[in-house]
């Protein structure tokens, strides 16, 4: 299958060079720290609210658990803003991973359901705590097993992936692949 | 030192006392990480800079990998009797025995990795002919079979990523329950009691358990990548510092104070001033986490 020459394009820009080879402490591992830490708010909140609809903490009003939302999205922002970088970094690593496409597939859904929770329990202001819980479960569970199921197709595209590079030709996609492999 | 307050309270019958002695063979577990991992790397620059040894040395790593599963399953029960001191004021029957069973043995492969550390530098106390102990073989098997199992290959990767996935999972457990218990002692999320938020501590433990646990078995599957990494050594000091922290703002008189607040109340400076401490470090050790591979061989010994 032939690979689109815009993610050539894509890594022969100075940007994605740069964080690609930079020796400096601000580059590639700085971004994929930020998308860790970005990753602890966005899942680490909605894991939170999901956990107390599902039951644990069953003492714990569940009202005041609206402000994660706030959290949540300051998340969601700088998992889009370094996960960009990351991807304008190696975009063909990326794009012809299919788990890539589960991933972002997972978020999505993940995401449309802790929109939906929100609307469904926290904009209804006649249920009490016992009602959210009732309303709220089946989405809690769907969100949860979403949020795993992202974070594993996410660890997961360090290993899957077929070029790390665009690939010029045969033996160099080759050489890539031993090098990686050595750097392991 | 910990052991034998254990066994002056265990005698006296002073809860006080236990739960002291607890608290000393929690700690005494969370130290017990850097000084593995930092007594392995010193072990093979040892063995690599006087050529010789390798078979005193492998005895001593063996012998230390023993006394270090003692000393975790140690801290662990003794975690889960603090914790039960605290919901139900006494732990349960089994609990103490168990962690005085762990903590003898713990004692006595200590004292043995400690005999056979010091032969490595004192050839004057060596034996002629060095006799694996039962121990140390013992050590050295789980350490070789279990590296074998966290190498194992396949298509996709083989087990490392998998232990990976569960490092993340984990952190992300560790960091979403200690962090909005973390954020409410330090006033924000406001409208919550804190009382029903200390449900989440056995999550964030288990979290923190998950990720020593497969931490472990990435250090034992590929020692030579850590033992060279200066940010490694500085994570396991990190992790220390945030552990003992954690079980500084549980066990303290502040945090006591802390539990029975209600909505809209503010805790006491002490217990922000731990919970912010706490933040801080579990986010540095994340941060010299996710930066391990750019440090790799920062320490280069010859």
């Amino acid at each position: 299958m032939a690979i689109p020459l815009c993610l050539r394009t894509i890594e022969e820009t100075s940007l994605s060079m740069w964080i690609r080879d930079t020796p400096s402490l601000f580059g590639y591992w700085f971004i994929l720290t930020i998308h860790a830490i970005g990753m602890t708010m966005l899942v680490g909140a909605s894991a939170v609210l999901d956990l107390r609809l599902l039951g644990v903490a069953p003492d714990l009003p569940i009202t005041p658990l609206k402000k994660l939302y706030p959290m949540m999205w300051t998340g969601f922002w700088v998992q889009v803003i370094s996960g960009l970088l990351l991807i304008i970094a190696f975009p063909t690593k990326a794009f012809t991973n299919p788990l890539f496409y589960a991933k972002l597939g997972l978020i999505a859904f993940a995401m449309v359901m802790m929109a939906r929770l929100k609307k469904r329990i926290f904009d209804d202001s006649s249920l009490n705590d016992e009602g959210m819980m009732i309303k709220g479960r089946t989405l809690a569970m769907w969100s949860f097993v979403c949020w795993i199921g992202a974070m594993v197709a996410g660890r997961f595209l360090a290993y899957t992936f077929t070029y790390l590079v665009y690939p010029d030709d045969a033996s160099a996609k080759l050489g890539q692949f031993l090098d990686f492999i050595s750097r392991l | 030192m910990g052991l034998s307050l254990f066994l002056i309270a265990l005698t006296a019958r002073k809860d006080y006392l236990k739960k002291v002695s607890l608290v000393i063979f929690s700690i005494v577990a969370l130290f017990a990480i850097p000084a593995y991992t930092s007594g392995h790397a010193a072990a093979s620059l040892i063995a690599a800079e006087t050529e010789a040894f390798p078979e005193i040395v492998e005895t001593h790593q063996g012998a230390a990998l023993m006394a270090f599963l003692f000393m975790q399953a140690t801290g662990a029960f003794a975690w889960l009797g603090l914790w039960q001191f605290r919901r139900d004021s006494r732990p349960a029957k089994w609990i103490l025995p168990a962690v005085l069973f762990f903590s003898v043995v713990a004692a006595a492969t200590l004292a043995l990795t400690g005999n056979t550390g010091g032969e490595i530098r004192h050839l004057e106390i060596r034996p002629e002919q060095e006799t694996l102990s039962f121990v140390a073989a013992a050590g050295t098997a789980i350490f070789a079979s279990t590296q074998r199992i966290v190498l194992l290959p396949s298509r996709w990767g083989g087990t490392w990523p998998i232990l990976e996935t569960l490092h993340f999972l984990g952190l992300t457990l560790l960091f979403a329950t200690l962090g909005l218990l973390d954020l409410r002692i330090l006033g924000f999320f406001k409208q919550l009691p804190l009382r029903p938020l200390v449900r989440f501590v056995p999550w964030a433990i288990a979290g923190f358990a998950c990720n020593l646990i497969t931490g472990m078995l990435f250090f034992i599957g590929m020692p030579a990548f850590y033992n060279y990494n200066i940010d490694f050594h500085l994570k396991m000091f990190g992790v220390v510092l945030a552990g003992a922290n954690i079980l500084l703002l549980f066990c303290t008189d502040a945090f006591r104070e802390c539990e029975q607040l209600g909505p809209n109340e503010d805790a006491p400076i002490s217990a922000k001033f731990l919970a912010a401490t706490s933040m801080i470090l579990v986010f540095a050790v994340l941060v010299l986490g996710r930066y391990m591979p750019f440090f790799e061989e920062s320490l280069t010994p010859f």
